[in-house]
Parts: C-alpha cells; sequence; structure tokens
C-alpha cells in the first residue's frame, strides 16, 4: 500500500485503521517548505488493505500497489480476500477441522496443531514461523502439505524456507500439522521451546475428533502437557455430508 | 484458517458471542453447494443474528445482505454471529432439518455448545480450542482491547482503532453503538460481534479512566 503524498493533506484519520501501526504522520515544516503528510512505512507494512477498505481518507490518496513476488507474499498472509491458489481458500491455513466431518482430515488417534504466528495483532516475518517449522521437521513430524506457509518450504530435510521470504511481514502465517497422539507429548514440549525462541507471539490451535462415545482424547492431552485450554472453541456438529466413516483405511489423514 | 477461534475475554463476556457458519469441502462436497448455501442463510438469518458475512465478498455492513447472497459461490464461507444460545439452538435445529450437506461449525462456549447439540439431537464431531498466545506476550495490548481485537481472526480490526473510538464516545462524539458498528467493518468476514463490543468498549473507557 502507499499513499500519494501529493493528494494526501495529512489529516492522520488513517493512522488508527493500520493494524500494525506502519502509517506515520509528518508534520508541516516551514522551514523546509513541506506541507503535513501521512506515510505507511513499507518495511512494516503487511499490505492487508484495511486503510483502502475503510474509505477514511477523504482525498482518496490510499493506493494499492501492484506487487511482484516475494512482497505479494504480504498480502497473500495478511488480506483474507485473497485466495491462496492451491487451497482455494481465502484467509492464511486450510480447511482444517471446518470440513472434518466430511474429509475425516482429523481422525481418532490423532490430533491437529497449529501455531499461527503474529496473532493476535502483531504479524511476523516469516522467518519467525520457519523456527517452528525447523523444529517440527526435526522431529519427523510431517506438516500439512496444501498450507500456503509449507509450499514456501525449500528444503523438506530441514524446513528451512526460500531465502528471498523470509525478511517478509505478513499480519499471521499458520505452522499446521497433525500428530499421531502418542507423540502428542514430545511435539507440545516442542512447543513451548518454539515459545522460548520466537521474536513475536503464536496462538496455538489444538485440534481432537470426538470419540465414538464422545470421549475427546484431546482434552487428556492437553491436561498431561500442562496447557490451559479455552473455555470457548470451535465445535464441527457434524452436519457434512457425505460423512466420512474410516471404516477400512488405515491412514491417520 | 481458524478465523473464530482465539476469541478473548471473560467467560460471562463470551456467554453472548457465538458464530455460526457453513462450508463446503474443495475436494468433496463444494461442487454445486452455493444454492445450499443460499438456503442456510435464509434459515439462519431469520433468527436474529447481529452481522454476518462471507469471506469471498466481505461482510453485511459494507455490502448489504442481497450482494453477499447474491454473490455466493460454491466456495464460499458464510458467517452469522450470534448474542444469545437459544438463537443457535433454533439456528441448529433448523439446520437439521433442512439437511443441506455443507459442514457447519459453531464457535463460542463449547460446553454451551454441546449442550445445544445434544438440545436437538445433534452430536459434536470435532473440536478445536484455543491453547493460548506465546511468545512475546507483554507486546500485546491489555485486555479489554484484546478482546475486542481477537474479535476479528484475521487481525483487522486495529488495537489503535479501539483506543481512538473509545476515546471519542468518552468525548461524547460518538455513542457506544456507532464506535462498535465502525469497529466491525474492517472485519471482511463479518464474523465481529458489534454488540459484545459495545461493552468491551464501555470496558476500555472504565480501564483507561
Amino acid at each position: 500500500m502507499l499513499i500519494d503524498r501529493e493528494a494526501c493533506t495529512g489529516c492522520g484519520l488513517c493512522l488508527a485503521y493500520c493494524p500494525m501501526e506502519a502509517i506515520v504522520r509528518h508534520r508541516k515544516d516551514r522551514a523546509a517548505g513541506t506541507r503535513a503528510w501521512a506515510e505507511i512505512d513499507r518495511d512494516e507494512c503487511v499490505e492487508c488493505g484495511v486503510c483502502l477498505r475503510s474509505g477514511v481518507c477523504p482525498e482518496s490518496a490510499i493506493r494499492e500497489e501492484e506487487l511482484a513476488w516475494p512482497r505479494i507474499l504480504r498480502r497473500a498472509f495478511s488480506d483474507p480476500l485473497f485466495v491462496h491458489q492451491g487451497t482455494d481458500v481465502p484467509g492464511r491455513g486450510t480447511e482444517e477441522m471446518k470440513t472434518n466431518d466430511v474429509t475425516g482430515r482429523f481422525r481418532e488417534g490423532f490430533i491437529g496443531l497449529g501455531l499461527e504466528f503474529g496473532r493476535p495483532g502483531l504479524g511476523t516475518r516469516l522467518s519467525e514461523p520457519e523456527k517452528a517449522i525447523k523444529r517440527l521437521v526435526g522431529l519427523g513430524i510431517e506438516l500439512e502439505p496444501h498450507n500456503p506457509l509449507t509450499q514456501l518450504i525449500e528444503d523438506k530435510s530441514t524446513g528451512r524456507l526460500k531465502p528471498e521470504v523470509r525478511g517478509e511481514k505478513v499480519l499471521s502465517a499458520i505452522v499446521e500439522c497433525i500428530v499421531p497422539l502418542e507423540r502428542a507429548q514430545d511435539v507440545l514440549a516442542e512447543v513451548r521451546e518454539i515459545a522460548r525462541e520466537v521474536d513475536t507471539v503464536f496462538s496455538l490451535d489444538l485440534i481432537g475428533k470426538v470419540g465414538g462415545g464422545g470421549e475427546i482424547p484431546l482434552l487428556e492431552e492437553i491436561e498431561k502437557a500442562g496447557l490451559t485450554r479455552s473455555a470457548n472453541g470451535k465445535v464441527n456438529v457434524g452436519l457434512g455430508r457425505p460423512r466420512f466413516s474410516a471404516a477400512g483405511e488405515g491412514r491417520g489423514r | 484458517m481458524t478465523h473464530t477461534l482465539h476469541r478473548s475475554g471473560r467467560p460471562d463476556s463470551l456467554r453472548g458471542d457465538f458464530v455460526v457458519f457453513t462450508m463446503s469441502a474443495k475436494q468433496v462436497n463444494a461442487q454445486g453447494s452455493a444454492e445450499k448455501m443460499r438456503r442456510f442463510i435464509e434459515i439462519v438469518e431469520k433468527h436474529g443474528p447481529v452481522n454476518c458475512g462471507d469471506m469471498k465478498t466481505g461482510n453485511v455492513l459494507n455490502i448489504g445482505r442481497d450482494e453477499i447472497f447474491d454473490n455466493v459461490r460454491d466456495t464460499s464461507i458464510v458467517h452469522f454471529v450470534f448474542t444469545d444460545l437459544t438463537q443457535v439452538t433454533e439456528v441448529l435445529q433448523e439446520l437439521k432439518e433442512a439437511d443441506l450437506g455443507t459442514s457447519v461449525v459453531v464457535s463460542g462456549l463449547v460446553d454451551e455448545i454441546g449442550r445445544a447439540c445434544r438440545e436437538v439431537g445433534l452430536e459434536m464431531h470435532t473440536l478445536e480450542f484455543s491453547g493460548g498466545i506465546h511468545g512475546r506476550i507483554e507486546r500485546l495490548p491489555a485486555q479489554p482491547v484484546l478482546a475486542v481485537t481477537t474479535m476479528c481472526g484475521h487481525g483487522m480490526v486495529a488495537r489503535g482503532l479501539v483506543r481512538s473510538l473509545a476515546a471519542k464516545v468518552k468525548r461524547g462524539k460518538l455513542s457506544l453503538s456507532q464506535a462498535a458498528l465502525e469497529l466491525a467493518r474492517p472485519c471482511q468476514c463479518g464474523v465481529f460481534n458489534p454488540r459484545r463490543a459495545e461493552e468491551l468498549i464501555q470496558e476500555v473507557i472504565d480501564s483507561e479512566a
């Protein structure tokens, strides 16, 4: 995003709308002969488009730029109206548990984990989730192949991202994986290490299928790991059709 | 993305905050699902939602109900926000009877959603919880600003906007309702709860008094 300096009057109305607080206001400088104007810090801007869509600028001075690789990734991971090629899902992740009743992505005996880097509201350079990817790959955990972040991995044996993307700043990026219950504690212990290592925040997603008898093995794993789970969450209520059946299938995903 | 997870706040505040949405699975039942989603909208909108939107086109405050309805596609994700479990229970009852076939997800207090499911004869299939925020949490804004911003999971609602609008309410320039609706606009999916936001803005004002 950019602000047309000629059109901008420096009113400052746009400043509050930026989730990254990346808009700076320059005051009128009589000595230099410049008038007040606002500027977007391009290094901090994540190309989410909130400033433009807010319609707050009385002079229509906020403009969207044509973005090239790798800067286009900022928009892909920050503007929810942008649809990722490959997932066909707007936003930054996958269908995850939302369609689990028909896809069977998360099955009994497994839990799903998501580490949403930059969320809530701080943003992240892609080098931060890379730290988690490397640790999980080091544990032998397979990452969700359809996740847009997974598609930026250059070296699958180490989890190293393509070097040109690492410095790009985005609103959030999700590291997604599915873990067998017997490995859940190893992975959750690694999550604690990741938390010590990163230079931003991440929100932790914990997904589990409800068992045939109504049991929720995920809750036991959360308790064992000493994590606190939220009282609120998301519930797939099983209305999708055709209903997935794991009968006769041995895979865990 | 888990755009309706991680809504921060006290349980008594979250008691009035539910999101109901539907989605098709790209590889399974997406083809031809737009008509089912339009039927979903017709069913759910009767029960008094306080916000709605489609992740593909935008929220009702910005573009209006008809544009959402007319632009529904097979891969749309249509959301409605409710403030009362009774409404959610009635919605689930009607969706069960309609048997549309697209997946339905409810976000909110899980025990309450479980109660609603039991009441209408549904069984919870898959659950997702927030395991908290980790890392450099000292950089986060204080509650209740965080409770407001996390109502848009995509992070479109800026903390600065919460503070700015709260200040305008305090100065008598805006009503709580006007401020809450302005905060709801950037949330494209329409999952932001403006009714709850009114209470939270008042908390922001009180906390900074």
